[in-house]
């Protein structure tokens, strides 16, 4: 009689554990976005609690088993790897699912540099990293739209991220001014400025502009760049006057697009001038002057 | 009489395992995370030497630390290792977990990372890791979620004033 019973009870157990088991089951979404609402299915019966364990959000909350769990969209802002638990009176029940990012909508934009000089090239690099409006970053390739343009003039450019990440090198324009840098996608749109300035001195002239018993002034026409762009005051311009005594040197700076030095009086000088690479014109003053 | 040294002998290991397990784990959570880093494919510019040494220490201190936040409760050890959004979401995180009573304790088993991008600037770094990681998750004492497996991260670590700091942290399937 005892082993009949036995195997009843037994057989009741196995019918029963199963079916404990699944007492709370949770079926949770498959396609879940960052700022969506979605329902988590928690099947079985009596009181639970539940738990949401994301990136950077935790929610617990008590529920009735065998009603969906309601997330609202504020709650999954977080994209990457949830956890759902589910705990009654049996041991607890989880299941992991991700988050998707939501559409593309902020951008993060590193320029540099913030100065640059004319005329160079590839000397200015943009990099985007792509950005829901959760601050999710977006992995998907997603067109990026470049421009640099100073006055309205110069270049744009469509590069599609990988990897969330996008970039660009491009050359400084002829001109100085100060550049608009503008990354965008869709309707958002992130914008730096560079300042381009007047490269090196280019084509350096000078010319007597006093010469007395005491001294020789001596001064440049207006100091430009190769592309005709102003050399900001204060950079300096260096001039040379050699004669029979030796050498003078004078380090004179830039003010009012002009630079201009007093150098010795002598009756036989050869003077000349350089700034950065570049060096100018020559001018022999006295003797055959 | 043997059968009851049997078992207090028995009593004695159980004792010392379940003291043990528990101090092995904070120890593990206290432990600097293998990390393995390739910077052979990375562009567009290539990472220095010292850089790479920074890299390496500072994404592993990060992890480190983030372990520790979760597992603590305690927000303190973010703020040495990571910057803007990550920070933002782990703080946001740890809050949560605080006041809702749940830890996070995650078993780090290594990483092994790609640098798949260098800003040309250098002032930012692209990594993927490939992360084998034990997630438990707690409320209270009670551990009410365990699993391992591996987890596909992307972080973009950028350059600050000492350290490189991760701005970025994000898991996506793999």
């Amino acid at each position: 009689m005892r082993k009949p019973m036995l195997i009843v009870l037994i057989a009741v157990a196995c019918w029963l554990v199963p079916d404990s088991a699944r007492a709370a089951e949770l079926h949770v979404p498959e396609n879940a976005i960052a700022g969506q609402p979605v329902s988590i299915a928690v099947s079985g019966e009596g009181d639970a609690v539940f738990y949401l364990v994301g990136p950077g959000q935790v929610i617990k909350r008590n529920v009735k088993l065998g009603n969906d769990v309601q997330i609202k969209g504020e709650e999954l802002r977080t994209a990457g790897r949830w956890i759902a638990i589910v705990r009654s009176g049996g041991s607890p029940q989880s299941k992991v699912f991700w988050v998707k990012p939501a559409q593309p909508e902020n951008l993060s934009f590193l320029a540099r540099p913030s100065r640059v000089p004319v005329n160079q090239r590839d000397a200015i690099s943009g990099t985007v990293f792509v950005f829901d409006k959760f601050n999710n970053w977006v992995l998907q390739p997603t067109p990026i739209n470049f421009s640099l343009s100073v006055n309205g003039i110069g270049i744009s450019r469509t590069v599609t991220s990988r990897n969330g990440v996008a970039w660009i090198e491009t050359s400084s324009a002829p001109r100085e001014g100060a550049a608009q840098f503008v990354a965008s996608v869709g309707t958002t749109s992130v914008r730096r400025v560079v300042q381009q300035v007047a490269s090196q001195p280019c084509n350096l002239r000078i010319h007597l502009a006093q010469h007395t018993q005491d001294r020789i002034i001596v001064e440049t026409d207006p100091v430009r760049d190769c592309t005709g762009n102003a050399v900001p005051d204060g950079t300096i311009v260096t001039f040379i006057q050699t004669d029979r005594r030796g050498k003078s040197t004078v380090d004179a700076r830039i003010k009012k697009g002009i630079a201009r030095a007093e150098l010795p009086a002598s009756d036989n000088a050869m003077i000349s001038v350089a700034a950065g690479d570049a060096l100018g014109n020559e001018l022999h003053v006295g003797g055959g002057r | 009489m043997k059968l009851m040294r049997i078992l207090v002998l028995s009593c004695g290991v159980v004792l010392a395992i379940s003291g043990a397990v528990p101090l092995l784990v904070h120890i593990l959570a206290d432990t600097k995370p293998s990390i393995q880093i390739n910077f052979d494919n990375t562009g567009p510019r290539q990472i220095e030497d010292t850089t790479q040494k920074a890299i390496v220490r500072d994404y592993s201190s990060a992890w480190q630390a983030m372990n520790t936040a979760l597992a603590n409760n305690n927000t303190a050890p973010l703020n040495q290792n990571f910057v803007g959004f990550a920070l933002e979401r782990l703080t946001h995180r740890v809050k949560d977990q605080q006041s809702t009573g749940v830890k996070t304790r995650l078993v780090d088993h290594g990483h092994k990372v790609e640098a798949i991008f260098y800003s040309k600037d250098g002032s930012a770094i692209q990594l993927r890791d490939i992360a084998t990681i034990e997630t438990q998750v707690l409320d209270g004492d009670t551990v009410i979620h365990s699993d391992q497996t591996q987890i596909q991260y992307w972080a973009v670590m950028t350059s600050t004033e000492d350290r490189w700091k991760v701005r970025v942290l994000e898991s996506s399937p793999q």
